[in-house]
């Protein structure tokens, strides 16, 4: 696959993953970015023995897991909601209210509800995080059930 | 879609504003990134180097004429050398790193990568200051054996002040301070490793 189909094919779905896990517009962009920059380092690298999707996603959800290590210079998660908003863009409070949400799970959860929404196969989630598919089940209902509450909790 | 309320989070999740893909943006930052990245090590490298090769040239037209100043010079590179060493391989550790592993097996990598660094961090700074001292001392012994025995207290006075301040303050708070920050990380990574394991 050529690299320009994959970056057209795969950016929406690439910048959301990184939008669950940092809650930052800009941020998200740069991690985003950053995974592209490796996709096409090592697209050469890639056999088809996997789902290029799984790759990508792969490379991207690591690459958010790196991206612990810079996170002392933005405490995002204790940003109160308006601040956000106030940047360049003005979403409906319930999409917000999502994003805010998955962005305080812990990490790993983070990466496994952003891929399911993402509509990705518990299989597949499965290879992606390195768990069985089993537990993937398992977790995935549990932080729905959080995501449901914190949901409640804030007046829906 | 979803079983258990009436909430649709994936039509939710779709809704969110994507930034513009703008693939000429990235494409040229491509370009820029692989300079940028190496930039720092080759600029650590050229000045170590440099001096290096600055203190051969000494050695060179001045022709020391004591076993102990060429020993010293010796010493002195060495410690330029073994740092630089440890510097070049420090980087390339995060090179190695394959990002197309499972979350779980690259997070277990970054543990292990920032343990290692952060050994070889307290050992090579240590061993660079015994070696830089030691080089020194013995560096100066020929210079000073010509002075007066007054002006080759001061002399050595000052530059084993100058190392005792190092090794003693100096070497200390640098290490304590990488290992603040690596401890800090390692600790996170294990958070994040603990959350992957299996919990059924």
């Amino acid at each position: 696959m050529e690299f320009e189909n994959i970056y057209k094919t795969y950016w929406d779905k690439i910048f959301r993953l990184c939008m669950g896990f940092v809650n930052d517009y800009d941020i998200a962009q740069d991690l985003a970015q950053e995974t592209f920059i490796i996709v096409w380092q090592k697209l050469e690298t890639f056999r088809n023995e996997s789902n290029i999707g799984t790759w990508i996603f792969r490379i991207a959800s690591n690459n958010c897991l790196r991206q612990i290590e810079k996170e002392k210079r933005f405490p995002k998660s204790e940003l109160p909601l308006h601040i956000t908003e106030e940047k360049h863009y003005s979403l409906e409070p319930q999409i917000e209210l999502l994003y805010k949400c998955i962005a305080e799970l812990p990490e790993a959860d983070r990466i496994i509800i952003s891929l399911e929404l993402e509509e990705v196969r518990q299989a597949e989630i499965a290879k992606i995080v390195g768990l069985s598919e089993a537990n993937i089940r398992v977790k995935i209902h549990r932080i729905k059930e959080k995501l449901t509450q914190k949901f409640k909790e804030n007046g829906k | 879609m979803e079983n258990n309320n009436k909430i649709d989070f994936k039509d939710l999740w779709k809704q969110q504003t994507i930034s513009p893909s703008n693939i000429e943006d990235l494409l040229s930052k491509l370009k820029h990134f692989k300079k940028a990245s190496l930039r720092k090590i080759i600029v650590v490298n050229i000045l170590l180097i440099a001096t290096s090769i600055f203190i051969v040239f000494i050695w060179y037209t001045y022709q020391p004429a004591f076993i102990s100043t060429k020993i010293g010079i010796i010493m002195t590179i060495l410690a330029m050398l073994v740092y630089l060493l440890v510097y070049n391989k420090l980087a390339l550790f995060y090179k190695s790193i394959d990002s197309n592993q499972s979350n779980s097996e690259y997070i277990k990598k970054l543990v292990a990568i920032k343990t290692k660094q952060q050994f070889l961090q307290s050992l090579v700074l240590s061993m660079y200051f015994i070696l830089l001292g030691s080089g020194l001392s013995l560096y100066m012994y020929e210079y000073t054996s010509r002075m007066t025995i007054l002006w080759a207290i001061i002399a050595y006075g000052l530059t084993l002040s100058w190392v005792g301040f190092n090794w003693f303050y100096l070497r200390p708070k640098a290490i304590k301070k990488e290992q603040d920050k690596v401890n800090d990380l390692i600790a996170k990574f294990e958070i994040v490793n603990n959350q992957l394991k299996e919990d059924l």
